[in-house]
């Protein structure tokens, strides 16, 4: 390998790695894996929107699947052949094009098809629908032999499949994926929004708005007292078409590249406060609005200074919601405050053996990576999570400590005896890998 | 690896009974820290003089990645032997050879990686020479030297080399000595050095006053700085 090292870093911009980075198509991958040395492997990367090391591979090489984006679908069954670097948004227009829309989409729609299956994505329909693996018919992937074999959740080939949801790209590359899209009427939302004055409230409501609409999100607000007020949003795809909606609205760079962090506990407390108090939402919502509500800014990780940042994302089953009040309590402890603090309630989990959704409660919350104690505070909740069974979210994750990993994941012995069948000369790799001793 | 508050998971200290070294680790931040290994000659034999230990000590350090090396092995010289020639080649062996060596051979296994950090301890001793010590500083101005060197070589290479450089550190290398100005305990040098590698500079004084004096240091004319000598 001749080329230079690059630099790249993950959505949280507070981790980063040098590596060779390649865009290639199918053929020019196969060659590439076929010829490549070295013990420090290969990795797929798509759109770079995992907030930490999951799609960083230090000193080895990240294939990038920018070049697969190639569409075919069915317009009488809704089933879509799509390149796994296409990505969610794209997937999006297409769909409803023709009348359909994904059953799960994330909260951004810069994410690509392969990274949405890769780490089993889930989004504001989760109780209903389950995470995006729900929607995958079946899959191709290149293993490292740069043998593409297609993948199908049930039969001889699904314990592959099962491996390679969720599985981080640490089993292959995913190169295409055939999804089932859901037909739909409009081409928007209608959604509603309801204010809960405190954590209680909030989780009912929550679980009420679960039983009537098809998807549903919590903002929280984390400054101040740290009480658990917030504002619970439902939505529900509109029956009607808008011409209003046909376009999709129009993007803007965030204007700063500031060097520290803008997000203190006065600044998040102001806006935090007046958000708490804005009208609230009542009609009809374009898609991005409503599902993809932080696309509208581009590069909006830089508000954190050049540090970075990190979102600590964990789920806890039913009757555990007892830990929801002790983080709050710990995180005004710290004076770590966040614009961004999201609550949902999750539906049925996956069979992914390293899928993060399980029945229950999850909670995000980004945090500048500056705050004092954040590490030994965050540390301790991980302690406290194993004890509760619960689990952080691998995708979001950048510094949870190896040893809770196979209590958060019981599946975790499996997935790495089925990691091994498919990959024996180890070649995918990842720092995230690396750091929590997947491989 | 490194996590995003770039706590280090794996570290080794070389020279696994020095002060200084061992200060460095306890003044890093311990949450992450999953495993320490510490190579001297009392408890796991590493005999620095030897050109083959040294290979086998660092490909041993490789078999997962490892963010953070630290060598602190070195040698005083007229403690330790008899004679001036028998201390000349004593310190060039451990101060400028050995340290060198292991250095480049880190740094190396550091490159294939594509990340990692190098701590080498040089002294204050290096920016000019002195009657008492000018054998040994002259050691650690071809450390230091070959360090900076070494770190501009690899600015792009996701390894970063850090050097600190000590004044007169109250340890048992300098027990019955009598303290120099601006003496300082282990403890201090090693907040520094633990700063230092955590931080974006590669050169730290400690205590880092000695960075002014140093500049004085350097530039009294001969003639007045011989005479202080």
């Amino acid at each position: 390998m001749d080329e230079v090292l690059s630099s790249s870093t993950g959505w949280g911009r507070s981790i980063h790695a040098r590596s060779f980075d390649r865009s290639e198509n199918i053929v020019e991958m196969q060659k590439t894996i076929r010829s490549i040395g070295g013990e420090r492997g290969a990795l797929a990367v798509g759109l770079r929107r995992s907030y930490g090391d999951s799609a960083l591979n230090s000193g080895g090489l990240h294939l990038s699947s920018h070049q697969l984006q190639s569409v075919s679908m069915n317009p009488t069954s809704g089933v879509i052949r799509v390149g796994a670097g296409l990505s969610i948004a794209s997937l999006e227009t297409i769909a409803l094009r023709a009348g359909y829309f994904p059953a799960v989409v994330p909260g951004t729609g810069f994410v690509t098809v392969g990274g949405a299956i890769a780490a089993d994505i889930h989004g504001k329909s989760h109780h209903k629908t389950g995470a995006f693996s729900s929607m995958v018919m079946s899959m191709k992937v290149m293993y490292s032999d740069s043998s593409v074999r297609e993948l199908q959740p049930t039969g001889p080939t699904s314990k592959h499949f099962w491996a390679t949801v969720g599985g981080m790209g640490l089993t292959g590359i995913i190169v295409e994926a055939e999804l089932q899209l859901s037909p739909v009427e409009g081409n928007h939302f209608n959604v509603h929004e309801k204010r809960s004055c405190d954590l209680n409230e909030l989780l009912f409501d929550l679980k009420t708005a679960d039983l009537e609409h098809d998807h549903t999100v919590a903002w929280i607000d984390l400054s101040g007292s740290y009480c658990g007020r917030g504002i619970v949003g439902m939505g529900d795809f509109a029956e009607s078409f808008s011409k209003k909606f046909r376009n999709s609205p129009k993007q803007i760079n965030f204007p700063l590249k500031p060097k520290g962090s803008l997000i203190t506990p006065i600044t998040v407390g102001a806006f935090n406060s007046m958000w708490f108090k804005k009208p609230l939402n009542s009609g009809t919502s374009s898609v991005r609005a409503f599902c993809h509500p932080l696309d509208g800014v581009n590069n909006w990780n830089r508000v954190y200074g050049e540090d970075g940042f990190l979102q600590y994302q964990f789920s806890i089953p039913d009757g555990e919601e007892e830990f929801l009040f002790t983080v709050l309590a710990k995180l005004r402890e710290l004076k770590a405050a966040s614009f961004l603090g999201v609550l949902k309630r999750f539906g049925a989990s996956s069979p992914g053996y390293l899928s993060f959704p399980s029945p229950g409660w999850t909670l995000a919350v980004d945090l500048p990576v500056s705050i004092p104690n954040l590490e030994r505070t965050l540390n301790e909740f991980d302690a406290e999570l194993v004890n509760r069974k619960g689990r952080v979210y691998l995708v979001k994750d950048s510094r949870l400590r190896a040893e809770y990993l196979p209590a958060m994941y019981p599946h975790l012995n499996e997935w790495k005896e089925i990691r091994d069948e498919m990959d024996p000369q180890k070649l995918w790799n990842s720092d995230q890998a690396r750091r929590l001793g997947l491989c | 690896m490194l996590n995003s508050f770039k706590t280090p998971q794996r570290i080794a200290l070389i020279g696994g009974a020095s002060e200084i070294g061992n200060a460095v680790l306890r003044s890093l931040p311990q949450d992450g820290i999953e495993e320490v290994i510490r190579f001297d000659r009392q408890t796991s034999g590493f005999d620095a003089a030897i050109e083959n230990a040294r290979r086998e000590v660092v490909s041993s350090m490789f078999t997962k990645d490892l963010d953070v090396a630290i060598i602190a092995i070195g040698a005083l010289g007229n403690q330790e032997s008899t004679t001036e020639e028998a201390n000349l080649l004593r310190v060039i062996e451990v101060n400028y050879l050995a340290t060198a060596h292991l250095l480049y051979l880190i740094a190396s296994k550091m490159v294939t990686q594509g990340h990692g950090k190098i701590l080498v301890i040089s002294s204050f001793a290096q920016e000019r020479p002195r009657i008492d010590n000018f054998a040994y500083g002259s050691t650690k101005a071809a450390i230091d030297f070959y360090a900076r060197g070494l770190s501009h070589k690899l600015k792009n290479s996701g390894v970063e080399i850090k050097i600190l450089r000590p004044g007169f550190v109250l340890t048992r290398m300098t027990q019955g000595m009598k303290p120099a100005p601006f003496s300082i305990s282990a403890e201090q040098a090693g907040k520094i050095g633990a700063k230092l590698l955590q931080g974006r500079s590669t050169i730290a004084y400690a205590p880092t006053i000695l960075r002014y004096v140093a500049i004085i240091f350097r530039n009294l004319p001969e003639i007045i700085f011989r005479r202080l000598g």
